[in-house]
């Protein structure tokens, strides 16, 4: 994911508690950011959300300017999309599902067809929840990830609950669509290899 | 007057003849739970609960009713009400009247008036070097409370909660009658910490508590260290925090649930030493698990509580 611009900001002054940490808890679980900011104006509202966003694996830092209290809370390594989970008591790696897309369209026969299908299976994905983990595109499976892409909203949707994406980079290139990319993480065959070792199923497209 | 505004205690005490004092208090609040039944039975309980505590015995009650009626339907109100009497019919408790206004935000509790000997009072401010502690229910229902507003408390867990802010002191306060206790109060909004803090005080003593005896309810650690923590837990340790000096080794969640504020919270009961595990094994017997002996008095620092 490209982290870096994802800060999200929230001003929670004047709010008792447990209002702020509520509203953390609702961007957090809505946005899924890199990178939070809370402004508190008290004392039981920032302990109780530097505690909650440490309970989420947040990296905290605090900063006093006047009454106002700022927290940043920074996502530390390997946590994206994984709190959910965590906080629901469901094991997410009982069982991780790749889904391996080589195309930008589903079978063979007639194209117009295998597009129509290939959009409407990725708009369905998520219906396989926490399960899916990966999705990988080669080949012209990299034009579903591309800017003006019939898919994208879904491939963005699916990257926002926490599924990672790999998009091909080599593909990219020969395609001439490097630059074009909206979703997801440009990839090596290593990457994709060692992906498909870790999956407990893969999916082939 | 025996017992007034003075000398913060549970209720206020009036004495009638040499046998016979008058004991009454008042207590209500907005609702903690969702089920409006559910909510009558903790209000009355914790309004009866004061009684309790001053060793009294409980007799007539008045209800204080505060309802959006435009805005809620009436039978909400109907079962508060319902939940209130039924929880005075298992303390013996008649409902002789009440009062009621229209608000925009619903409150209920209950004036409760009880008679008590006048030289059984149990005040919170007669402990002895080398007493012991007993604390009659598991701490945590505010960080619970907390996390039901937030909407993350289990239905189970909600329940468990419910039942234990609901269940009286009735049994507790019969039980110690037979002892020779020196003081008791009931553990409400100013937390555990907070209300042994007026005890010590009040009595010149100081206290030892070792946390691993606390009983605490499981999801409250949880709870609080998702930073579910009411602002009033933060309010009660800023306010006696010069009186309580923690070892280095308890934690932060530990030191928020000691002064987390409670709702119909259970006795805190001092006592000689020589009678502490009868009491106790009393208590356990009668169906509260949970019961546990905490800490003890001592003299050494005068108004502080070393929490171990």
């Amino acid at each position: 994911m490209d982290g870096d611009n994802q800060m999200k900001t929230i001003d929670a002054r004047g709010l008792a508690c447990p209002t702020p940490v509520l509203q953390t808890k609702a961007m957090i679980d809505k946005e899924d950011p890199e990178m939070i900011q809370i402004t508190v104006d008290n004392e039981a509202a920032r302990q109780n959300v530097v505690r909650f966003l440490e309970f989420r694996k947040f990296q905290t830092t605090v900063t006093t300017e006047g009454n106002d209290i700022k927290i940043v809370g920074k996502r530390g390594p390997g946590t994206a999309g994984q709190q959910e989970a965590d906080m629901a008591g469901t094991d997410r790696n009982s069982s991780q599902i790749l889904v391996m897309i080589s195309s930008d369209r589903m079978g063979h026969g007639d194209d117009d067809l295998g597009q129509k299908l290939m959009k409407s299976f990725i708009s369905t994905l998520k219906e396989m929840g926490n399960e899916l983990w990966r999705i990988v595109c080669v080949n012209s499976g990299v034009k579903l990830a591309i800017e003006g892409a019939e898919s994208l909203p879904h491939l963005k949707e699916l990257e926002e609950k926490g599924v990672s994406i790999l998009v091909c980079g080599t593909c990219l290139t020969h395609f001439n669509l490097l630059e074009k990319k909206q979703v997801g993480e440009t990839t090596n065959m290593l990457d994709i290899i060692t992906s498909l070792q870790v999956a407990d199923h893969v999916i082939n497209l | 007057m025996i017992v007034g505004l003075d000398r913060a205690d549970d209720a206020g005490v009036y004495k009638i003849t040499d046998d016979i004092a008058l004991i009454q208090t008042v207590d209500f609040f907005t609702p903690i739970v969702d089920d409006p039944y559910w909510f009558g039975q903790i209000a009355a309980a914790n309004a009866l609960s004061d009684v309790y505590a001053m060793g009294g015995v409980p007799k007539t009650a008045m209800n204080l009713v505060a309802f959006p009626i435009k805005t809620m339907p009436v039978s909400v109100l109907r079962e508060i009400i319902r939940g209130g009497i039924d929880k005075l019919k298992e303390a013996g408790v008649v409902l002789i009247g009440g009062h009621s206004i229209e608000d925009n935000e619903l409150k209920y509790g209950l004036s409760i008036t009880g008679l008590i000997h006048p030289d059984r009072i149990l005040t919170k401010h007669n402990m002895k070097p080398g007493d012991k502690l007993i604390l009659t229910k598991p701490l945590g229902t505010g960080i619970i409370n907390t996390a039901i507003k937030g909407g993350l408390a289990p239905d189970d867990v909600i329940e468990k909660v419910t039942r234990q802010m609901a269940m009286l002191n009735k049994n507790a306060a019969e039980i110690m009658s037979a002892f020779p206790v020196h003081a008791c109060t009931d553990i409400t909004g100013f937390g555990f910490l907070g209300h042994l803090a007026e005890m010590i005080w009040g009595s010149n003593m100081g206290a030892v508590i070792q946390r691993e005896d606390i009983p605490v309810i499981p999801e409250a650690i949880e709870f609080a260290s998702m930073g579910f923590v009411p602002g009033g837990a933060y309010k009660n340790r800023e306010f006696r925090e010069s009186m309580v000096q923690f070892s280095e080794e308890i934690d932060p969640v530990t030191r928020d649930i000691l002064f987390d504020p409670q709702t119909s919270g259970g006795l805190l009961i001092a006592l000689p030493p020589s009678h502490a595990d009868e009491l106790l094994s009393r208590l356990r017997q009668n169906s509260m698990d949970t019961a546990a002996i905490v800490g003890y008095i001592n003299t050494g620092k005068k108004g502080m509580i070393h929490v171990k």
